[in-house]
């Protein structure tokens, strides 16, 4: 019949059409992808204002380099990101840095940047990438050893060295850093006589009193300690560090050993998972970074588990803790065990750039020492290069940085580089784990066996152990 | 203004109008009480933000009077990237829902008038097509708009139409076919062609429908985020609203600017009510038009 | 536009040909629409359904290799087991819960098998007073169905019952209807991110929060309810937000569904003597079907996808299937598991639609 010939010949050219697209796709793909560098769709008069603009090129003598940066989208990290390349492009005239920002929600970034890899797009250089990445990212990016970060990398922290290699290879060059401390309230502590607690026991009472004091004085919203209980990354470093400051490994040590299973761990979490709803708010295991600091900084904690950026928050002119309180590494199981995970952030520079060598030497110019401190002294970002802090100038403008060497010197690494490219599995299965203890749905002896069944499944290699 | 009641006139006892405003009240207050709640964080700094008990109205932590900041509103304006966003997502969401629209009602009145074969396969073949999860269809569409080398603008105007386009032909079908039959037969008695019936008689009869979809449509492409971060990775320039909002963050990383978000949501939803408010009169129009001839 | 001018001249005389005509231009009128659908969704879907079947890692060269039903059956594979009592060993009965005076019985880990793979729980009951469990591959995804569709159909229930008492409020004539219908409009505008996060914020666990303050003040509670935190009330207020976001969509389209309906057919229902509720039922909903069921078919389908209002309310404390498929694809970059996730999805999707569809007739002439 007429219609149905109709019917077909229109399916058909619908689906060559269809499979056009498709396949013009799949066998062109440098072309496609040039293109999209040189064109742009349309001439665009809007000023962009997170694109550094490119410098005066009259002195460059060769061919001009584009090199796209994708980091944070922080006002004043972007500032100083801006301030660098220009001077950096005063210097280089041939080439010229266009900084993108990228959302600071992490899931998002990463999914960005997995778009880029997916593709091979050399769109993109330098890439900024957390701590816990080097690992499950690195073979999209090139081995910066090879381009002269050798020379550099005894300057920098060892463990987060050690964390940016993969195989041999250095993935990303340090270039902040970051670590858990405990934030405690020096008028509270004067008001009820108390030291600075050094034993998790001793925060827990410490907490407890000042809570029921300030409680009884009237402040009904007031909690003892507050921290990262919702179930994300945060809580895997939050859970790490109390694990870890009681003898109870870390997870899965560097040598592929399975340590989880083990009663230190499962003591601590249980004592962890006592806090919630006595010192701690119930609903604390919905908690992330900026929840804490909700509370801590109305005045309504007196301790809080927090990342370095909270203390030039809090000391804030619309802080209600401002003046009022000091840092001091994480509590232990007895005093001195304290632990503190690894955070921070790394410049790598990816495989499919067109200028690996470029890209890298200005991923290496700016996790250098100078820029460094010139991002510590503007804007507290904590550096990765150990001399920096006793440097003079980064501690006056940053008093509190000069507690934190030993610290970060003693700050322990999620097992990323070991697990990888599994960690993000790895670190689900954590603290869902951590979280179903917490919030009372399992206890931990049968949390933690189930973990390790978990990991043997996942890691047939390695090998169940104690710390 | 031409309004049409339902049901008996002027026989309403009067308690059934209090019952009515009551409701009426109830409901704004469900609608609205959130947005407000929006505004009122948007005045507020963070520290009024955080403070316990909250305030129903900014006001200062220490003495408890009344104090709005505008902070957050200069810190939006202050941002020229946001404007930038605003004219783009303004301009994408325009033109996906005049493309939907148009291409829509012509499937709409095929699918909801014409007699043909393969009617009903063709309106589940249309649904399924947006049935995926967005996370899922993202990988293949970015690696088909990276062959194809489409810029960011086109395509996110192509992949709107993954979720607009089944949405306004599926709506515009039901309203075409609620229209009576033999209004396209007079037409054609009168010499007119089915596709000219379609244009001069129909279309018009449909407009709340045309008005309401490419109300729904235009919002939903306006909110759109995930395509819209992806598209935009290495074109800053044509970044949306949703995606500008998500790249708001604090003088340090990780501390989140609520007010300011708020603040930006407040411009953002502010001039859309407006939009509508204005619309209103022409849905009513619209409205009564489509009473009178049916 | 060249169909309806070579359509023209054909006369009512013929109708055969006139069928023929109509049927042309119907297929001119819907290519643009495959056209477009099958230019943008072809490769995207197609790859779907084909990394389904593998073990494709996302963004990365690892071999890829053809896994038949593997990702299928380890996201959907289920088992229930009988927990046997806890024996105490010196007395030979079973263990009595000291706090609770409950029977103990065994955990749930030592009773779900573990090869050739393993099974987690995902919730115990008890039966005549014997105790079972629950297990499933893959628990979290298990239980994102659950909840996905708990989500959906309560969602969906209010949202029609609200919808459709919004829509008759504001096809009566007021003063200021047209203020309403702006106003009604506000959730449905604000951008989804966004609400989210005002929810989230009226919902905190500190009174900050707008809803800590209001119970703390009528005295139902201290204050410090975790509204988000406790597994509770998590799912109530994922459903406040969804209602309070998603209404106006309903409300409008009824809108526009009752507008179609001629005023003529009320005031034949008026003359037959009718009251309010029998033009309710006998004019208002049989006329309105339609228009509801489009709207039911496209609120059930967002409903089940919901994506957004998880990922910023509850992270990865609880995942809608849609969440559950992102975290897969981003965070573990299981491509092809993901994968088969989202073809899961598809699938209930169509179940739910073609139920719609058979139940309010939508294509039926």
């Amino acid at each position: 019949m007429k219609t149905s010939k109709w019917l077909i010949a229109f399916l058909a050219l619908v689906m060559v059409l269809a499979a056009c697209g498709g396949d013009t796709g799949s066998t062109d793909t440098t072309a496609g992808a040039t293109d999209t560098t040189s064109a742009p769709d349309t001439p665009d008069t809007t000023d962009a204002p997170d694109t550094t603009e490119p410098a005066p090129s009259g002195d460059c003598d060769g061919e001009q380099v584009l090199l796209r940066t994708f980091t944070g989208a922080v006002g004043q990290e972007l500032e100083m990101a801006q301030n660098q390349a220009d001077r950096y492009m005063a210097e280089n005239p041939c080439i010229t840095i266009e900084s993108i920002a990228t959302p600071d929600f992490v899931e998002d970034r990463l999914g960005t940047y997995l778009q880029l890899f997916e593709a091979q797009s050399p769109e993109g250089d330098i890439y900024q990438i957390d701590v816990i990445w080097p690992g499950d990212l690195a073979e999209h990016f090139v081995d910066l050893n090879e381009y002269g970060a050798a020379d550099v990398t005894g300057d920098h922290f060892p463990a987060i060295i050690e964390n940016n290699t993969v195989d041999g290879k250095l993935i990303g060059i340090p270039w902040f850093t970051d670590a858990g401390l405990l934030y405690y309230r020096t008028d509270l502590l004067e008001k009820y006589n108390l030291e600075p607690p050094t034993t998790w026991d001793e925060l827990e009472a410490s907490a407890q009193t000042i809570q029921d004091g300030e409680r009884a004085d009237g402040n009904q919203d007031f909690w003892g300690y507050v921290w990262q209980g919702n179930a994300y990354e945060g809580l895997t470093c939050d859970a790490l560090e109390w694990i870890a400051s009681a003898g109870g490994g870390s997870i899965i040590e560097p040598d592929g050993t399975i340590t989880i299973n083990n009663q230190n761990a499962i003591d601590i979490v249980d004592q962890a998972a006592g806090w919630v709803g006595t010192i701690s708010p119930p609903g604390v295991t919905a908690y992330g970074e900026e929840d804490a600091r909700g509370v801590w900084q109305a005045g309504n904690a007196a301790f809080m588990r927090n990342w370095p950026y909270a203390y030039s928050l809090g000391n804030s002119d619309d802080s209600a803790v401002k003046g009022l309180f000091d840092v001091s590494p994480l509590p232990g199981k007895t005093a001195g065990q304290s632990a503190a995970t690894l955070g921070g952030w790394q410049l790598a520079v990816s495989k499919y750039s067109e200028h690996p060598e470029e890209a890298a030497a200005y991923a290496l110019f700016l996790a250098s020492e100078p820029e460094q401190k010139y991002r510590a002294v503007t804007g507290s970002l904590n550096p990765t290069i150990m001399s920096l802090y006793e440097d003079a100038d980064v501690l006056e403008a940053a008093p509190f940085f000069g507690s934190l060497l030993d610290v970060f010197t003693a700050a322990v690494a999620r097992p990323s580089t070991i697990t990888s490219p599994k960690y993000s599995d790895t670190s689900a299965l954590f603290f869902n784990a951590v979280h179903s203890v917490l919030t009372g749905d399992a206890d931990a002896e049968d949390a933690f066996l189930e973990l390790e069944l978990d990991y043997t499944d996942s890691f047939p290699d390695f090998t169940v152990g104690t710390p | 203004m031409a309004v049409r009641t339902v049901g008996p006139k002027k026989r309403a006892i009067k308690w059934n109008r209090v019952g009515f405003w009551l409701l009426i009240v109830l409901i704004a207050i469900f609608l609205l009480f959130p947005f407000y709640w929006a505004i009122n964080s948007s005045f507020k700094t963070e520290a009024q933000l955080r403070m316990t008990p909250g305030t129903f109205i900014p006001r200062d932590p220490d003495t408890g009077t009344i104090s709005l900041t505008m902070q957050n509103y200069s810190a939006v304006f202050a941002n020229s990237v946001f404007l930038g966003t605003l004219r783009n997502s303004v301009v994408l969401a325009t033109a996906v829902t005049t493309l939907a629209l148009t291409i829509g009602s012509f499937a709409g009145f095929a699918l909801g008038k014409l007699r043909f074969k393969g009617k009903t396969p063709s309106l589940y073949l249309i649904l399924s097509m947006t049935m995926f999860p967005q996370v899922a269809v993202l990988t293949g569409l970015y690696a088909v708009i990276q062959n194809l080398g489409i810029s960011a603008r086109p395509s996110m105007i192509l992949s709107y139409l993954l979720f607009t386009l089944p949405f306004t032909v599926w709506v515009l079908t039901s309203f075409f076919k609620a229209l009576p039959d033999d209004l396209i037969q007079s037409a054609q008695v009168d010499g007119a062609t089915p596709f000219q019936a379609f244009r001069l008689v129909l279309l018009p009869l449909t407009a709340p429908a045309l008005v309401t979809t490419g109300l729904l449509a235009f919002i939903a492409a306006f909110n759109e985020y995930l395509f819209a971060l992806t598209f935009t990775t290495i074109e800053p320039n044509a970044r949306t609203v949703p995606v500008g909002i998500a790249l708001f963050t604090g003088q340090v990383a990780r501390q989140e600017p609520f007010g300011e978000i708020m603040a930006a949501a407040v411009l953002v939803t502010v001039p859309l009510i407006v939009l509508v408010l204005i619309f209103q009169r022409r849905i009513i129009g619209g409205l009564t038009a489509g009473a009178v001839k049916g | 536009m060249t169909a309806a001018t070579e359509a023209k001249p054909q006369k009512l005389s013929k109708a055969g040909s006139l069928l023929d005509n109509e049927q042309r231009l119907a297929y001119w009128l819907l290519a643009p629409t495959f056209v477009i659908l099958f230019a943008v969704a072809f490769y995207p879907l197609g790859s779907v359904f084909y990394s389904s079947f593998t073990n494709d890692t996302f963004a990365s060269a690892v071999q890829t290799d053809f896994v038949g039903l593997e990702n299928y059956s380890n996201l959907l594979s289920v088992t229930l087991k009988e927990l046997p009592p806890e024996i105490d060993e010196a007395t030979g009965q079973q263990v009595i819960d000291a706090d609770t005076g409950e029977p103990e019985f065994v955990s749930s880990i030592q009773v779900l098998p573990r090869d050739p793979r393993r099974y987690r729980e995902v919730g115990t009951f008890g039966f005549f007073g014997k105790q079972y469990v629950f297990g499933a591959t893959d628990a979290d995804f298990i239980e994102s169905i659950y909840d996905t569709t708990r989500f959906s159909a309560v969602t969906l229930f209010f949202e029609t019952l609200l919808g459709l008492g919004i829509a008759i409020a504001l096809n009566t004539a007021f003063p200021g209807r047209g203020l309403m219908r702006a106003a009604m409009l506000v959730p449905w505008a604000i951008l989804t991110a966004v609400s989210s996060r005002i929810w989230e914020w009226m919902f905190i666990d500190t009174r900050a929060g707008f809803f800590n303050i209001i119970f703390q003040k009528l005295g139902f509670t201290d204050g410090q309810t975790p509204f988000l935190a406790d597994s509770a009330t998590q799912l109530p207020a994922a459903i406040i937000i969804d209602v309070w976001k998603t209404t106006p969509f309903m409300a409008l389209l009824l809108l526009a569904g009752l507008a179609i309906i001629p005023s003529e057919l009320y005031e034949a229902a008026e003359v037959d003597g009718a009251n309010k509720w029998k033009q309710f039922t006998a004019v208002t909903l049989p006329l309105l079907k339609p228009t509801l069921a489009v709207a039911l078919v496209f609120r059930t389908l967002d409903a089940l996808r919901v994506f957004d209002l998880f990922q910023i309310v509850f992270a990865q404390k609880k995942y809608s299937m849609a969440s559950f498929a992102y975290y897969q694809l981003i965070d573990s970059q299981a491509l092809g598991y993901s994968s088969a996730a989202s073809v899961i999805i598809f699938f209930i999707i169509t179940a739910f639609a073609i139920l719609y569809i058979r139940f309010l007739g939508v294509t039926s002439d």
